[in-house]
């Protein structure tokens, strides 16, 4: 197993794409964080410092996108031109590989994730600093809470993602299915208006939004640290799913 | 050993041995491999031979465990591969060419492989050597040429210095000065006893590289034989190719006068 994360580490390091998509999870995080606080400078000066950190981890909606996209590629990213042939001629045990890329890009999506998270509260409050608006310090268990639950999000995101990639081996469609997965669902708990929050709360971005990346979750929802377990729940059915169809199917 | 007692010659060694046991696989209706039963041993270069869709493809892939067969199996040095701990120190395979990702340096890509089978990375650069790729070595692979490609899938084969060797349709996309380097590799590997199983659909390169031959049509075994046999009854090997898989080509032109 050792030499098989080994591998997978090599594998994730050795191609652009794991680059720009992280630094574009952080860099998106950080923008938004910094236009929010921007946007409350110049036209409110008058916001609680929950308001600003709410707002300012916005920047996850596109970050799970991305970071979602990353774990999808560490396996499609194999099928386009026949990858997981070498790979499974190396290792002919395919649960052992599918288990060394959740390790290994799931412990760098959940680094990138919370570095993604940080960097969005850091943009909100360099943005605000000098106004009258309360900064929102880490020391504060709901705002620290609230950026590392968001960092805990985009990593089990990012296991999704490997999950679907392993189901779908193609590149497009695996992505196509993930993003489809994380707004369908949010589109539909709407259409039932007040009474959709007993699906809703099971929805990802809703979780995200309304539970995950604030201070305090809107009521009716879970807490924040268990929609991070239910994201987590979902990532293990994924994989597992994955899993078995990899062991069934000729590569 | 004892004085006047030699061992018994005929028995055939269990090492470095490719044993295919009534191999089938099924896509659909019809079948790719049809019960192909064939051995295969060290010490010469096996040419594995048949016209294009004749089923060599889908062997070479369930041999390496890849692609599972509908009844019978693959054996080398008497188990199934995937039963292989460090299955690169045991077997190298050349896959048609690509099976890497085209964004990977070739350095790169080898030495993902060789670190899930604990080879070392020393032994990265030796094989950049051999296949002559050092040079291009830190470049990604999806901008190398078919003749780089192939030369990175046969760097992967020798990565854990196997005593059996598995390439498809190696010569493909070479140029002539590859074809003859890809030949001479190959028959010192064999000169130094590995087992060498390569499959081409050119009759005229096997003639040149390999001794044995294994000659398949529809997935079916038509022949096991030596490139001197097979050439014996016929005015050229070619012919004789000809006549033996004349029976089972799904495709024929005709004369285009």
């Amino acid at each position: 197993m050792r030499n098989v994360v080994r591998m997978e580490l090599i594998k994730l390091r050795s191609v652009r794409s794991t680059w720009w998509l992280a630094i574009a999870a952080v860099l998106s995080m950080a923008a938004v964080g910094a236009g929010v606080g921007l946007g409350y400078r110049s036209h409110t000066p008058v916001a609680t410092a929950a308001q600003i950190l709410d707002n300012s981890l916005g920047g996850a909606i596109v970050a799970q996108l991305l970071l979602g996209a990353l774990g999808v590629l560490t396996v499609t990213g194999e099928y386009g031109m026949g990858m997981i042939r070498s790979t499974f001629a190396a290792v002919p045990r395919r649960g052992i590989v599918l288990a060394a890329k959740v390790a290994v890009c799931g412990g760098a999506a959940l680094a990138v994730g919370l570095a993604a998270s940080f960097a969005g509260y850091l943009g909100g409050q360099l943005a605000i600093r000098g106004t009258a608006i309360p900064a929102a310090a880490l020391g504060d268990p709901a705002i620290l809470r609230a950026v590392v639950l968001t960092g805990a999000y985009l990593g089990a995101t990012t296991l999704i993602g490997v999950g679907i990639g392993a189901i779908v081996r193609h590149s497009g469609g695996a992505i196509g299915t993930l993003f489809g997965l994380m707004f369908v669902p949010m589109i539909v708990a709407g259409l039932f208006g007040e009474s959709g929050i007993a699906v809703g709360r099971f929805v990802p971005l809703l979780m995200l939004l309304n539970s995950v990346a604030v201070t305090s979750p809107v009521p009716g929802l879970f807490a924040g640290w268990i929609c991070v377990l239910l994201m987590c729940g979902y990532a293990a059915v994924a994989v597992l799913c994955g899993g078995v169809l990899l062991r069934r199917r000729d590569a | 050993m004892v004085p006047g007692f030699w061992p018994p010659p005929a028995l055939p060694s269990v090492d470095r041995v490719i044993e295919l046991r009534e191999l089938t696989k099924r896509y659909g209706d019809q079948l790719a491999v049809d019960a192909l039963s064939v051995q295969v041993r060290p010490g010469v270069v096996t040419g594995f031979l048949g016209p294009n869709g004749s089923g060599k493809s889908t062997t070479m892939r369930m041999i390496l465990g890849l692609d599972a067969p509908d009844r019978g199996e693959a054996l080398i040095n008497g188990v199934r591969y995937r039963d292989l701990r460090r299955p690169l120190t045991v077997v190298g395979a050349l896959l048609d060419a690509g099976a890497f990702h085209p964004g990977r340096s070739g350095r790169a890509h080898l030495a993902a492989l060789a670190a899930s089978n604990g080879i070392p990375g020393s032994r990265v650069e030796q094989v950049l050597r051999i296949v002559g790729l050092s040079e291009a070595a830190a470049r990604r692979a999806g901008t190398y040429s078919l003749g780089m490609r192939q030369r990175l899938g046969v760097a992967v084969a020798l990565l854990g210095d196997p005593g059996v060797l598995l390439l498809d349709e190696p010569v493909n996309g070479l140029d002539p000065e590859g074809i003859r380097w890809i030949r001479e590799l190959l028959r010192g590997l064999a000169a130094e006893g590995r087992t060498v199983f390569v499959s081409s659909h050119l009759i005229a390169e096997m003639a040149l590289t390999a001794d044995r031959l294994v000659v398949i049509g529809r997935g079916r075994l038509l022949a096991e034989t030596t490139v001197a046999e097979l050439a014996a009854g016929a005015e050229s090997l070619e012919d004789a190719f000809f006549r033996l898989t004349s029976e089972v080509t799904d495709y024929r032109g005709v004369g285009a006068s």
